[in-house]
């Protein structure tokens, strides 16, 4: 498994190199000291995983991972001390090593990595195609909140100008991100173009009914009601229809 | 926190509690005469067998409009007077003394207009003068009642306002000690500086084994120091060396420093964390963000009464840059509570990307000196620590 060791302090990267000795599945690919690098090295070594600290000179890592086009790659953050970090992620379960690193805490973090020795060598993100699939990841921010979001677990997606209003559990968050941009990402035997502004997860249909002038009204698990236009739904049936 | 919003909303509603006032006046003055009126008709008719002109009811409701004219015409100059903020003591005599005035004014104008101008008879039965000593003290009566009434209610009112202000200025005591309470070490940065340690100590098993002392320097200090209103500049200064030194095991070639102290200052007494807190700010603001970093200094100077302390970073003075300013700002508030308005805190960009922060105190008396010299740290004798000090202090 490729990574990617991103933190301003040498000593840091350093230290983390070392903890990393002893898991020789991880192939350190390369270091990054700032956002910009790590963008540039995330395009070019296109890792697995990356190591990502929060706080850095320029972009932070919320930042960065903001602006990566999805898939993203594992990300494990490495923060020393951050209120607003920790916080973040009691939510969403992410992975975090807190500095110093615990090696123990490292072991159990690589121990929930998959695409570990042993598995299909397939699941690894740098012989995937771009498109999404449905257990890959959307990085998405909203004020003191952060999400990790599996793309299985989206039920609705709303263009808001030049972001993405994304529906999934019990939040909406903007992403910064256009429809069209998300949905040229999306796999569309998951998802449907319902409307100029919305694109829905076809898992997540509960029930369709007919609706005015010949269109669809979509009625998805969690109460959101979606219209489908005439044209759109006659591109619904045929798409829906064996 | 919460009842600092509480006092904050009660001021800044200044401008409605005025309207408020207003109004209450406008319906006191009103409801008063009015009252006044109805009993003086009601008495006239029950009592008054001889009908003389001033008991006509037109007289009567004439009396009532100049005294009520007169007591909204005096509102205005008892403001100007400044009687609203007199205490009582001082109140009572000119409260006499206006009242008879203002009597003499009252019966002047309603004599005038109802015998004078409306040229009616005067009563047969008593003396006129008579007739006038009785208004007149009738008058006086009746101003002191208005007045009495009006001062009580101001007097309450200041008394209130005085309490509002009390509370304003406990809650602000008591924020500005909690934020003092806060006022130690960035925990981010303990963490990052334990982080860089571990680093250190294969690579560099001497430094890092200098950075560990470097660090319980620092917490002992922070520890340590809030129980103190002043320490020596000196101690101040050698705890900023250590931070700075484990700042630069962080940000290597990032971070340099320059250290430009005149020895004179070195014995001040200065409020523990003053430059601790400037110096966190400056690598915070001036060389975290900076993938370059950039050069910190410390500037301290003695001049005529006062110490003279500076610090530079670079970068720009953007208003909300990031900055929530409560670090600068809490030092400021304790700067204050301590030296009063003569000491001064304050950031600007001079010359243009270059932040200072600059600090003026005024020199206390040698006594203040001393008490601040004996208050130290207690964990090592005096002797043994400026010795220690003065080995890590640059030439």
């Amino acid at each position: 498994m490729k990574a990617l060791l991103i933190d301003d302090e040498r000593l840091a990267r350093n230290e983390l190199r070392r903890l990393l000795a002893p898991h020789p599945e991880i192939v350190i690919v390369g270091e990054a000291a700032n956002a910009d690098a790590a963008r540039a090295g995330i395009a070019e070594l296109r890792p697995d995983l990356i190591f990502l600290d929060i706080q850095m000179p320029g972009d932070d890592g919320f930042t960065l991972l903001e602006s990566l086009e999805p898939p993203l790659p594992r990300v494990i953050f490495t923060t020393a001390y951050d209120e607003f970090a920790v916080k973040a992620f009691e939510f969403n379960a992410l992975d975090y090593l807190m500095k110093p690193v615990d090696p123990a805490r490292l072991a159990a973090a690589l121990e929930k990595l998959p695409g570990r020795a042993g598995d299909p060598p397939g699941a690894a993100l740098s012989e995937r195609p771009l498109r999404l699939a449905p257990e890959d990841k959307v990085f998405v921010r909203a004020g003191e909140r952060c999400w990790f979001v599996e793309v299985r677990s989206i039920r609705l997606m709303e263009s808001e100008g030049n972001y993405t209003r994304v529906h999934f559990d019990d939040a909406q968050p903007q992403l910064f991100r256009s429809l069209n941009a998300m949905e040229e990402r999306l796999d569309p035997k998951a998802f449907f173009r319902a409307n100029r502004r919305q694109i829905i997860n076809l898992l997540w249909i509960d029930r369709i009914e007919p609706w005015f002038s010949g269109g669809l009204l979509v009625h998805l698990k969690g109460g959101l009601k979606v219209e489908l236009s005439r044209r759109q739904a006659q591109a619904f049936r045929e798409k829906m229809s064996l | 926190m919460d009842s600092t919003s509480t006092v904050a909303s009660l001021v800044t509603d200044a401008g409605s509690r005025r309207r408020a006032k207003e109004r209450l006046y406008v319906v006191c003055q009103a409801a008063g005469w009015l009252a006044l009126l109805v009993l003086q008709l009601l008495f006239v008719r029950l009592f008054a067998a001889e009908r003389d002109p001033s008991d006509s009811i037109p007289s009567i409701v004439q009396t009532i409009a100049e005294g009520w004219l007169i007591t909204h015409l005096v509102r205005r100059w008892l403001t100007r007077w400044g009687w609203k903020d007199l205490g009582w003591r001082r109140l009572a005599p000119r409260i006499l003394g206006m009242a008879v005035v203002l009597s003499a004014i009252w019966a002047a104008v309603s004599f005038g207009i109802c015998y004078g101008l409306l040229r009616n008879p005067l009563p047969a039965k008593y003396h006129p003068l008579a007739i006038l000593a009785l208004n007149l003290m009738n008058g006086a009566i009746l101003m002191a009642g208005w007045l009495c009434i009006y001062f009580f209610y101001h007097l309450f009112d200041r008394y209130n306002r005085l309490q509002i202000e009390q509370l304003r200025l406990a809650a602000a005591v008591k924020e500005a000690e909690l934020r003092a309470l806060k006022s130690q070490i960035n925990p981010h940065f303990i963490f990052n500086s334990l982080n860089s340690l571990r680093g250190l100590i294969d690579e560099n098993p001497d430094r890092a084994r200098q950075a560990v002392t470097q660090l319980a320097n620092l917490l002992r200090y922070s520890l340590q120091s809030g129980q103190l209103e002043t320490v020596p500049f000196e101690e101040e200064l050698n705890t900023v060396n250590d931070y700075l030194a484990l700042e630069q095991v962080r940000h290597e070639e990032r971070l340099r420093v320059r250290l430009d102290v005149a020895p004179g200052a070195l014995a001040l007494p200065i409020p523990p964390m003053l430059l601790q807190t400037l110096v966190e700010n400056a690598v915070k603001y001036g060389i975290a963000p900076r993938r370059e970093g950039g050069e910190i200094a410390i500037i301290a100077r003695c001049e005529r009464n006062q110490l003279r302390l500076q610090v530079t970073n670079p970068g720009t003075l953007v208003a909300g840059g990031g900055s929530t300013g409560v670090g600068v700002r809490n030092a400021a508030d304790r700067l204050g509570l301590l030296f009063g308005a003569q000491a001064t805190l304050n950031l600007r960009e001079d010359p243009p990307g270059c932040v200072v922060a600059e600090v003026i105190l005024p020199l206390a008396t040698t006594a203040a000196r001393e008490s601040a010299r004996a208050r130290t740290l207690p964990e090592t004798g005096p002797e043994v620590r400026s010795a220690e000090r003065k080995a890590v202090l640059p030439a």
